[in-house]
């Protein structure tokens, strides 16, 4: 390329280049008779102007990877040299549900069937530190994920999964040191030393502030948890990854890819300094560092957003001067998006999924998860996880694709648009620098009013049409015949068979040494000595439980309390279409005018569900529509939710819902509503409800459902007309 | 609505969560008939009144109020005291609509059996936030709360209105470094009755330490000892440290202003002022209703813009051209 540069001038040279340039406007123009050629720019969410065609002067500026080789720094191309010509990716499906026992079956068939590693999901309770006993988390039990409760039922998880050969994969962030104290000794009462332990625990208690919401303590003592497990395996656990950095959930919730890429990184930052506070040095741990994206629709941009992110973390660790080179080499997971799946006409799902997925192999993942096609309604059924894991045996195995690394290196596009991503990062990461890195910024909420305000355009581009969702808001399929198998958790049995279960541990074991063990933990929190990951393996061997140990740090650490902040206009300013939204509004002053004040609703969040995006989105969009709207705290009870809705006199509640908790929550609300009197106040619910629930619900008393995918201005004129009606 | 206002007064006197906050929406209601029901109510009610000790909660966004209100609720509740937080939102002046996350930040607070906290839009209420404010005080009066907060904004008028119908004014301000306190104003600092400096803890409690006694020279400075010079506490919501030392100044400057007259002094002194407002607000009500007022207004508008008439003469002759008994 230099060679061109300075020789004389050849077809390819800038001079040339301008002059055939020119002449491609001319023709492009006559295609668009005459147009402007820049309406065929695109702005992309992160604010990169997509044009229609690239060339070699889009590159010219790029210096600091251009005609890099993958295995080598800054790794822009890959982490390895041969990447998946010698080995593709691991195929990691993320599943669990229900008890222990089904979860173990469901993964061991999985094994027979292909699937490469483990990757366990967990219920909300055991995310959030309970037991299933505890009444705030009656509706969650074995629902979105297996139950753990003591290391008893993580043996049963395990059983007859040799834990030396299968690389696991654990999604905890919030109970991070009971869950890791049960797997460390379940697997030792396998006859497994934990030096032979190899897998991730993911560990990224700091994404949890900003979206998911599945902590338990501040992000001060949750901070120290991190470091002791960094601590703790870079010690005892060299083959185990102690952190997987995780940008998925800030795309699930709403995040731009520039966003999810730049607050992974910072966040990753905080943990490297985190570690080396320890006095660890960078290169004995910095290598097990992994990381998690999520990929989804735009296709290029997820490419360019994995090049993007190896290349920023390798420059970011320089800092530290490792001397290592695999210590500032990105690995990461990746998993299709769960936001882009519709309820609406599932089977397209399967082609979303394999979009997504391809965009993560090109992009040069080490591990994959494809999501199934019912995802987005409920709990993923056998049939739909078997078609979902064949996604990418196809890839891997009936297709090319693999046979080359980074076929996208050196494309025109893909550099620039690498390198304008990098840009976009580094604009946001210096916010970050500003605010005195990620802790400080999530202490004063930034990033997660940042993510919002994303997810709030992002919604208001669906809902008018601007975002196409084929299926939904574009060519709608009207016959309902596609409906999909589910897969039902009958929570209230899975709970009881863990009460029973832990019962019997509590009746079995030695409450002396508990008792102990705990006290031990709970000097170590508040006096800050000590390695709080030692000190719970000491307590799971004495069968302390899940909730024990969490209970004994709360009370030293207190739970932490979100700071719920929220948003406004930005709905409504990107919707667009402003005679959709005047309408709606002028409907609302009406009602206002008719009624003595206007529609007023309570949207909350039910049980230990931390998915707040839907919530949020909703409680802003009817804002902008002309709502009252009153936001509870996270995780109520449903009595806690009816004395709030009571108190402020709502028209409606509405239950934001992606657990599946909703067919025991929702009963329970309206009785507890009625209890306090207030049976004239609906309800409706929105999320992630499968259409077999809708019957249920109905005759529950739910006065409207929203499926995914119902666009806010649809709810606000549901709700309105049966307001009206009952003025 | 359930519009039995006898019911409506059994509930409330029974401490009925649903009637008082049924009560309420009646106050807030926009339509006429509701306003006459609810003036009905009140005046049922009013010999209920007048119990509670009334708090005004005021500072600038992000000083701490809800995380205050929230530990200081949580430890009157812990002493069995029932507890009502009333806290206006601002409605959209484009939308119309709104968004109350009060509850949201006062978690623990919100759940307890013996508080109420109601959140209100600023846009909805008849008559202005005033008048608003102070009749769900009395309800919640006669509905047995002990203590009323009144969470308000530090801005002018609000704050003003706040301190015009409750029994101690407390200021809450963020820790600062020294030279800051030119920004807060004088005039404010005149209302407070107790002044407290928040987040008090950590990296920040060297910098509420120099609030503090910057905020005591300030006070020192601006008032005089027969106006009462307010003290100045630290506090820290989220250690939990300063609050006991909050209340117990709250009860003894209520004790002595009881014991001084000057409690019932200020409370006739509210109402007339309340009188006084009302004044206003029906006369401008009584305006509004009258059949020819939009015509007069357009007329009297135009004259104003076009031919330069005097504002001030244009209204008296306006109002005095409605008010005259047809000839």
């Amino acid at each position: 390329m230099q060679e061109n540069q300075k020789g004389p001038a050849t077809l390819g040279s800038v001079e040339n280049q301008n002059t055939d340039l020119n002449e491609w406007k001319n023709l492009a123009s006559k295609e668009l008779r005459g147009e402007n050629l820049d309406q065929l720019n695109r702005q992309s969410p992160e604010g990169v102007t997509i044009k229609p065609l690239y060339t070699k002067q889009d590159t010219a500026g790029i210096s600091d990877f251009m005609d890099t080789l993958p295995g080598l720094a800054p790794f822009t191309r890959g982490p390895r040299a041969t990447m998946f010509t010698h080995r593709p990716w691991t195929i990691r499906q993320y599943s669990g549900f229900s008890t222990a026992e089904e979860s173990n079956a469901f993964y061991r068939k999985n094994l027979a069937a292909g699937q490469k590693g483990l990757s366990i999901a967990f219920d909300l309770a055991t995310h959030r530190g309970y037991d299933s006993d505890h009444p705030r988390v009656k509706a969650d039990v074995g629902k979105a994920g297996v139950a753990i409760d003591s290391v008893e039922d993580m043996k049963i998880l395990f059983d007859s999964i040799p834990l030396h050969e299968m690389s696991v994969s654990m999604t905890m962030n919030g109970a991070v040191l009971p869950i890791m104290a049960f797997y460390i000794v379940a697997a030792e009462e396998q006859g497994v030393a934990q030096n032979k332990l190899s897998g991730t625990i993911q560990n990224d208690i700091l994404k949890e502030y900003m979206v998911r919401n599945t902590y338990i303590y501040p992000p001060e003592p949750s901070m120290r948890i991190v470091g002791d497990i960094i601590e703790y395996s870079t010690k005892n656990m060299p083959k185990f990854n102690s952190i997987s950095i995780s940008g998925y959930h800030m795309q699930e919730a709403g995040a731009d890819s520039a966003l999810e890429l730049a607050y992974t990184i910072a966040d990753g930052l905080e943990y490297v300094k985190t570690a080396l506070a320890r006095g660890l040095d960078i290169d004995d741990f910095a290598p097990r560092l992994s990381f998690f994206f999520a990929v989804g629709m735009n296709f290029y941009m997820e490419i360019a957003k994995l090049r993007a992110a190896r290349f920023l973390w390798n420059e970011v660790m320089q800092a530290f001067h490792p001397k290592n080179p695999q210590s500032s080499m990105l690995r990461t997971h990746c998993q299709t998006s769960g936001y882009s799946l519709t309820e609406k006409d599932p089977y397209n799902n399967v082609v979303r999924t394999t979009i997504e997925a391809m965009a993560a192999v090109f992009g040069g993942t080490q591990s994959l998860h494809t999501n199934s096609l019912d995802e987005a309604i409920s709990l993923p059924s056998e049939s739909a996880a078997r078609i979902a894991r064949n996604t990418q045996l196809i890839i891997q195995e009936e297709t090319d694709i693999c046979h080359t690394v980074d076929p996208f290196g050196g494309s025109y596009f893909m550099e620039s648009l690498t390198a304008d991503l990098i840009a976009r990062a580094r604009v946001i990461m210096k916010e970050v620098h500003d605010l005195g890195g990620m802790v400080h910024a999530i202490n004063k909420g930034i990033p997660k009013l940042r993510i919002e305000e994303s997810a709030a355009k992002k919604q208001a581009r669906v809902d008018s049409g601007k975002d196409v969702i084929i299926g939904v808001n574009k060519y709608k399929n009207n016959s309902s015949s596609d409906s999909v198998e589910v897969r039902d958790v009958d929570n209230s049995s899975v709970r009881n068979s863990q009460i029973l279960r832990l019962n019997t541990v509590k009746k079995n074991r030695d409450n002396a040494a508990v008792t102990k063990a705990l006290a031990a933990l709970k000097l170590a929190a508040t006096s800050g000595h000590g390695n709080l990951l030692e000190l719970s393996v000491i307590a799971a061997r004495h069968r302390a439980t899940l909730g024990e140990i969490s209970e004994s740090l709360a009370e030293s650490f207190g739970r932490h309390k979100a700071k719920v902040q929220s948003i406004s206009a930005v709905y409504a300013s990107a919707y667009g279409g402003q005679n959709m939204i005047e309408a709606i509004r002028l409907r609302a002053t009406q009602f206002a005018k008719k009624s003595g004040r206007r529609p007023r609703i309570l949207v909350c969040k039910l049980g230990q569900d931390g998915h707040d995006r839907g919530a949020k989105v909703i409680a802003t969009g009817l804002a902008d529509l002309g709502f009252d709207v009153d936001i509870g705290p996270m995780f109520q009870t449903p009595e806690e939710a009816a004395k709030e809705a009571v108190e402020n006199d709502v028209h409606v509640v509405g239950v934001s819902s992606q657990a599946a908790g909703h067919k025991t929550l929702v009963p329970d609300l309206i009785a507890a509503l009625k209890k306090l009197g207030g049976d004239q106040i609906k309800i409706v619910i929105g999320g992630i409800i499968p259409s077999q629930d809708y019957e249920f619900l109905k005759k529950a008393g739910c006065a409207a459902i929203f499926g995914p995918g119902t666009p806010i201005p649809e709810c606000a004129e549901t709700i309105l007309n049966f307001l009206e009606s009952n003025v | 609505m359930d519009l039995d206002i006898n019911k409506l007064v059994t509930q409330i006197l029974q401490g009925s969560r649903i009637g008082l906050s049924r009560s309420i929406t009646l106050l807030e209601s926009t339509r006429a008939d509701h306003r006459k029901l609810s003036e009905d109510l009140l005046s049922t009610l009013l010999p209920k009144t007048g119990r509670a000790i009334r708090v005004a909660i005021s500072g600038p966004p992000g000083v701490g109020k809800s995380s205050f209100i929230e530990a200081l609720g949580m430890r009157l509740v812990g002493q069995g005291k029932k507890i009502a937080v009333l806290a206006i939102d601002p409605s959209s002046p484009i939308t119309g609509g709104s968004i109350l996350g009060d509850k949201a930040r006062m978690e623990e607070l919100s759940k307890s059996e013996l508080s109420f906290i109601r959140p209100t839009p600023s846009s909805g209420v008849l008559g202005g936030v005033a008048r608003h404010t102070r009749e769900t005080l009395l309800l919640c009066e006669a509905a047995g709360f002990d203590v009323v907060l009144i969470e308000t904004v530090g801005i002018g008028q609000s704050e003003i209105m706040a301190a015009s119908m409750t029994d101690i004014f407390v200021q809450l301000h963020q820790p600062f470094s020294g030279d800051e306190l030119q920004g807060i104003k004088k005039g404010v600092m005149e209302l407070a009755d107790l002044i407290i400096v928040t987040k008090a803890d950590g990296d920040a409690l060297t910098a509420a330490e120099i609030a503090k006694n910057e905020l005591e020279q300030a006070v020192m400075l601006t008032r005089t000892a027969e106006h009462g010079i307010p003290s100045v506490l630290l506090t820290s919501a989220h250690k939990n440290t300063g609050i006991a030392a909050v209340w117990t100044s709250i009860l003894s400057f209520v004790e002595q202003q009881k014991a001084s007259g000057s409690h019932s002094q200020k409370r006739r002194a509210q109402s007339r002022q309340w009188l006084n407002q009302e004044i206003s607000t029906e006369l401008l009500a009584l305006l509004n209703s009258q059949a020819r007022f939009e015509e007069l207004l357009k007329i009297t508008q135009q004259r104003v813009e076009t031919s330069g008439e005097h504002c001030s003469r244009a209204a008296r002759n306006l109002i005095l051209s409605l008010l005259a008994p047809c000839p």
